[in-house]
């Protein structure tokens, strides 16, 4: 399980984390989502051992990560920005990394050599950015850990190799109860693999569930009211569009209290629709004072 | 829990050695073909069955570590260093590293390994053949190698800390590199600017570079420090000659000091890991990675800036030449503008950016405030070193160099002397105003005189204190009393004794006991029948009663007179030839002649007319007549005018006439009270 507690971190007197507390369950997929700047990045880093917070605590099975020369052994990260030596292939930075990773397989290295065609004594300077992303999560998954760490991991990659890339992770999740926490830009993708959301804005988490509970709390209905009426005034919604006669709501509760407000101004038509992880987050940001207003969905 | 912490990791070891073997590598071949070197000498030039003398082999290894190897590792550890710690200064880089399962002591302690052995390996390649090459010899000294090995370790030690140390200062590698000279240098270039800033402001104070803080620039601290010392056999030839035979001893002189840079190595080290545990991952590409040090850069900076750029504009927008000192108002405009911008410089530096002028006045102001008051105070002589004048009880010895109608320079102790030098120095304080006036003057009008200096110099509880004063050419009802003070200090008897005969107290730093005239020669004595110019031995006789008569010349201020008349009266007066005399000089017995022994020492001086007993006692022993004639130096251009004569003549050849070691103004440096005549050298 990962704890961070009351996380503060700062640049400059600027609060990149501004008092940040969230909690992984051991072996779920936790999605970190947020707007650019909410400190997501800066939070991995943290959780890393990269950056060192200024308060707070930050802890993996109960042990802090700052300087945890052993815990860090069991935890592997991909870094949005990740570095490679730069005249190296992938087999050089796996001799590198296994002399620190005592869990590094090198049978699952093999194994993945299969899924991850890429020549191993290139330089990876010479690789594409998709294929130098592959070697990170060939390496990462190598490395066997207990805690897989991704900044924005699947940028660059093909939607072949992103579906493969996600299903070794999960893979690894369902066997060996492996703990994820990834961050993204790209919710639908986190959509199909994340258990667990965490939004974050600000440097603060504005919003932590699961992702049952998240759309449970709101909803998105397609609305046709009589004589082709406007949104009733006193009807408590996040965002309104229309098109022809259809209007869409989207309202912070459940589908099932959303239909019996509505149905004290009879509706020709309502009709729940599945609310994205996107939208909910564009939802919850919006209330943030989010500039979302005007997003046409 | 938390599992044990491992502070040494192979596999970063490794690493670091396999990615920057070029480095090391290159390094070593470079540093092998140093003793391959000496072996193709060996081979072609002596044979290698020949052996060397092991104490001649360690003279050249201590001379290496004494003088090559502070050099070598003050760069090269900057490669290192660069090599070993680089990954600090990108921030993807550090991501990685410090996302790594190793603790930050881990990194540490294995990266400093890895640049110390990046350091040795090319020391030990070319140590280990240079000592395959002394074997071949059988030149090897094992207590001799075994202090080479050693030295060289303690200043690698040394020179790699302090650049550990200057890798965690910043983020940035051209940060790294100029932190790191400036490091090592900025002690001599602090002094090197507080001298420039003192011969500004105070007249007559011509600050030069003593190495005050020396200590704090280790490369040329240990430079001048560091020796080697030999001792050899003392072989007395059956002349009496002492001659230096077989090597006995070769020690490395001060060689402690490298042992103590080690030591201080190991502090900075300790400083570097203070640092390193403080260090902000984030600080990657930061010319100042360490907070606190920010505002020390970018006031230091400001400072610097300040002092160097202000005495850069006021040469450029404000030296007239008129005056000897800078005035202090422009000057301290010229040091608040270059101060400012310094300021700027600063600020954009550490923020990476060229948008600091918004909200940074204040800084600036101060900046500003600072450099005037600064400039101000400094011109305000708070401490009165423009108008010091020493007691006269408190000198030890007095010198006066002067560079005016001819040259002089001579050291003096005789208490009459050392107080008309005094009266001069306060006659030189009182007339400053004249002094700077005149020399204005003179300077831009179309017929400048042009202007010669006077330097006074003081040892005062050891230290040698002096000043220097350009002085204008001036005659007539205009002669500066400066002059006039000048001149009666150096006809000063005991000042021309010492000035003429001072190179008969020392040989090579050994007392002379007795000196005895031995030969003599009057140079440049115009023959009239022959219609050239000659020059004209005296025996032994002849020399030691000229010699008596120039004492009386001495004696009565007649030597020396000519020193500040006006070029054309002194044309008048200056014989064109000059007076040699040779001495044989018995030595006292001392350290470097445990036996004594003679030697030959001459002296010279030019001849006037105002040395009547001196051209009397020549003309007494018949070396001037009718037939032979000194010429004066007018007398000479006139003839010169109306005949083919080039000034030599083309009948002096310049020979030296045998003399056994020949006189240097710089004697009169190396051994404090032995003067030298040193106009006749001129």
């Amino acid at each position: 399980m990962i704890q961070v507690t009351n996380t503060i971190k700062r640049f400059d007197g600027f609060a990149a984390l501004d008092g940040v507390s969230l909690s992984v369950p051991a072996g779920s997929v936790y999605g970190l989502v947020g707007p650019n700047g909410a400190g997501k990045s800066t939070l991995i880093r943290c959780l890393t051992g990269i950056y060192r917070p200024d308060e707070g605590e930050l802890s993996m099975d109960g042990q802090s990560v700052w300087e945890n020369e052993a815990l860090k052994a069991r935890v592997a990260a991909i870094a949005d920005d990740w570095y490679y030596f730069p005249q190296a292939g992938i087999r050089d930075m796996c001799k590198f990394y296994r002399g620190f990773y005592p869990g590094f397989s090198m049978e699952r290295y093999e194994k993945l050599k299969e899924v991850f065609e890429i020549d191993e004594k290139r330089p990876l300077r010479r690789l594409s950015k998709g294929m130098q992303k592959q070697a990170a999560f060939w390496l990462a998954l190598s490395a066997m850990p207990d805690y897989l760490i991704l900044d924005e991991p699947v940028d660059g990659l093909d939607p072949v190799m992103r579906r493969q890339v996600w299903s070794l992770v999960l893979g690894d999740v369902a066997q060996r109860g492996t703990t994820v926490l990834v961050s993204s830009h790209n919710l639908r993708e986190l959509e199909d693999v994340c258990d667990h959301v965490g939004i974050l804005d600000h440097g603060k988490v504005l919003l932590e569930r699961s992702l049952a509970q998240l759309q449970d709390n709101m909803v998105k209905l397609q609305v046709v009211f009589q004589d082709g009426g406007g949104v009733p005034g006193d009807l408590e919604v996040l965002h309104a569009s229309r098109v022809g006669r259809i209007h869409t709501l989207i309202m912070r509760m459940s589908a099932e209290e959303a239909k019996n407000r509505l149905a004290v101004y009879e509706p020709m038509l309502v009709d729940a629709v599945p609310l994205t992880l996107e939208e909910i987050f564009i939802y919850e940001l919006g209330g943030a004072d989010y500039a979302v207003k005007d997003i046409v969905l | 829990m938390r599992s044990k912490t491992s502070y040494f990791n192979p596999t970063l070891f490794k690493k670091n050695l396999m990615r920057f073997w070029p480095l090391w590598g290159g390094a070593s071949l470079v540093g092998a073909l140093f003793p391959l070197y000496f072996l193709t000498v060996l081979i072609r030039e002596r044979g290698l069955w020949q052996t060397e003398d092991p104490l001649g082999v360690t003279y050249g290894y201590y001379s290496v570590v004494a003088y090559v190897v502070p050099i070598i590792s003050l760069l090269y550890a900057v490669l290192c260093a660069l090599a070993v710690w680089g990954w600090l200064y990108n921030s993807k880089s550090v991501g990685m590293y410090h996302a790594l399962p190793v603790t930050r002591k881990g990194l540490f302690v294995t990266d400093f390994l890895s640049g110390m052995a990046m350091m040795l390996i090319p020391y030990a390649v070319t140590g280990a053949l240079c000592v395959a090459v002394s074997a071949l010899v059988r030149g090897i000294d094992p207590a001799g190698l075994a202090v080479t090995v050693l030295c060289v370790l303690g200043e690698s030690l040394f020179f790699f800390a302090s650049a550990t140390l200057i890798v965690f200062l910043t983020g940035n590698p051209f940060a790294f590199a100029a932190f790191y000279f400036l490091f090592h240098f900025f002690a001599a270039g602090a002094e090197w600017l507080i001298c420039q800033l003192t011969t500004l402001f105070y007249f007559g104070v011509e600050q030069y570079y003593e190495g005050a803080a020396e200590f704090l620039s280790p490369v040329i601290f240990l430079g001048r420090k560091v020796g080697v010392n030999t001792t050899s056999e003392r072989i007395t030839t059956p002349e009496g000659w002492v001659e230096s035979g077989k090597i006995q001893s070769v020690t490395l002189a001060n060689g402690y000091l490298i042992a103590v840079y080690a030591l201080v190595g190991l502090v900075l080290l300790a400083a570097a890991w203070a640092l390193y545990r403080r260090r902000r991952s984030e600080s990657a590409g930061d010319v100042v990675a360490v907070g606190w040090m920010k505002p020390v850069f970018r006031y230091g900076f400001a400072l610097c800036a300040a002092v160097t750029g202000g005495i850069l504009l006021y040469n450029l927008f404000f030296y007239t030449g008129s005056t000897e000192t800078a005035r202090p108002v422009p000057m301290a405009l010229c040091m608040a503008a270059a101060g400012v911008l310094g300021y700027y410089i600063a600020s954009m530096l550490l923020s990476k950016s060229l948008r600091v002028f918004r909200g940074s006045w204040k800084g600036a102001l101060g900046t500003v405030l600072a450099a005037a008051v600064l400039c101000l105070a400094a011109a305000a002589d708070p401490f009165g070193v423009e108008t010091w004048v020493p007691e006269a009880g408190e000198i030890e010895e007095a010198g006066l160099d002067v560079g005016y109608g001819g040259h002089m320079y001579v050291n003096f102790t005789d208490k009459a002397a050392v107080e008309k030098l005094l009266d001069l120095h306060r006659t030189i304080l009182s007339e400053e105003p004249l002094l700077n006036r005149r020399h204005g003057e003179s300077l831009w009008t179309s017929d400048y005189t042009g202007s010669g200096y006077l330097e006074l110099c003081y040892w005062v509880n050891g230290r040698r204190v002096s000043r220097s004063y350009r002085i204008p050419f001036s005659d007539g009802a205009d002669r500066l009393e400066t002059l006039k003070k000048a001149e009666i200090l150096v006809t000063d008897p005991a000042v021309q004794e010492a000035s003429i005969f001072g190179n008969l107290k020392y040989y090579n730093g050994e007392e002379i006991a007795s000196a005895r005239p031995i030969h003599g020669c009057v140079m440049e004595v115009y023959n009239t029948a022959a219609g050239a110019f000659e020059n004209l031995d005296l025996t032994a006789e002849q020399a030691e009663a000229v010699e008596a008569a120039l004492r009386r010349d001495i004696q009565a201020g007649r030597v020396g007179r000519t020193l500040f008349l006006p070029d054309e009266e002194r044309e008048q007066l200056v014989y064109c030839g000059g007076l040699q005399l040779d001495y044989s000089v018995t030595i006292k017995p001392g350290e470097r002649y445990p036996k004594g022994g003679t030697e030959t020492r001459g002296v010279s001086l030019d001849l006037s007319a105002y040395c009547a007993e001196t051209v009397k006692a020549l003309e007494k022993a018949g070396v001037l007549d009718g037939t032979n004639r000194l010429l004066t130096q007018a007398e000479r251009d006139a003839m010169t005018e109306h005949t083919d004569l080039g000034t030599s003549g083309g009948y002096y050849d310049g020979e030296s006439y045998g003399y056994a070691d020949t006189v240097y103004p710089g004697d009169a440096y190396v051994y404090p009270g032995e003067m030298v005549d040193a106009a006749a050298l001129h």
